[in-house]
């Protein structure tokens, strides 16, 4: 395979990059590596994001819409920003004793990408001229939604009989962005079956 | 909703795509309606009833 051809085929990149952090997670998560390394590799991994999105670019719009490409590309900045936010927000934690209008300040870090990325996906309900697609990330968007909400009262419930530790309110982000992903794939899945061309 | 999106299609040998690009809808979208995964608002029956010539009774059936 050449390499415009490679580049032509976002499925190679994001398959990539979700390989990668795979790796990464279950390095860190066996001490195999420690947390910083294991940022510092995961951010280098994130970085896979940028070939994906000129990748579909190139594709052009005979399967998604102008404003599809334009949304895919503003997620993929805004959570490589959310990642580096969120890395050294972390890391200034643990190397500095925060308070006050600092901590403030760094906890804004990776919640500025969170709130572009909320922009990203508003802009692209607002621009999507095909209401089929429009109604495909609704939905997968209520999927995120629901899949927070179970999860967050559920965990919720554990914690407060006490057989779970508690959790910081930002995991809600990826698990939502999860719950989206598992919403899209179900409904590509779908439509894959039932193609009649 | 059922539909005869496909049989049309046929008679006048278009593809999905030759549909999506006159009514300026992905060929996703024309997939999901023909399959009836999806059904269209009034503006888009109006437009797929412009493109057939055909009203919208004569393309969408009532169940």
């Amino acid at each position: 395979m050449n390499a415009a051809a490679r580049q032509g085929r976002p499925g190679l990149w994001i398959g990539l990059f979700l390989a990668s952090a795979g790796v990464i997670a279950a390095l860190t998560v066996t001490d195999a590596i420690d947390s910083i390394t294991g940022f510092i590799l995961f951010a280098a991994a994130t970085g896979l994001l940028i070939p994906f999105s000129r990748s579909l670019g190139k594709r052009g719009s005979a399967c998604v819409s102008p404003a599809a490409i334009r949304y895919t590309k503003g997620i993929a900045v805004t959570s490589l920003l959310y990642v580096l936010g969120l890395g050294l927000a972390i890391t200034l934690d643990r190397r500095m004793e925060l308070s006050g209008a600092v901590a403030f300040l760094v906890a804004l870090m990776p919640v500025i990408p969170i709130l572009a990325m909320i922009w990203v996906m508003g802009r692209y309900l607002v621009e999507e001229q095909d209401e089929y697609l429009r109604y495909k990330t609704m939905i997968a968007s209520l999927a995120g939604l629901g899949l927070v909400l179970a999860v967050g009262s559920f965990w919720g419930f554990l914690e407060t009989f006490g057989l779970v530790p508690h959790m910081p309110g930002w995991w809600a982000v990826p698990v939502w962005a999860i719950g989206m992903g598992l919403g899209q794939a179900w409904m590509s899945l779908r439509d894959k079956a039932g193609d009649g061309e | 909703m059922k539909n005869r999106l496909k049989v049309l299609r046929a008679e006048r040998d278009w593809s999905q795509q030759d549909l999506a690009g006159q009514l300026g809808v992905s060929r996703q979208s024309v997939n999901a309606i023909e399959t009836g995964k999806y059904d269209p608002s009034l503006p888009l029956a109006f437009r797929i009833s412009d493109v057939f010539g055909l009203s919208i009774e004569e393309i969408f059936l009532r169940e």
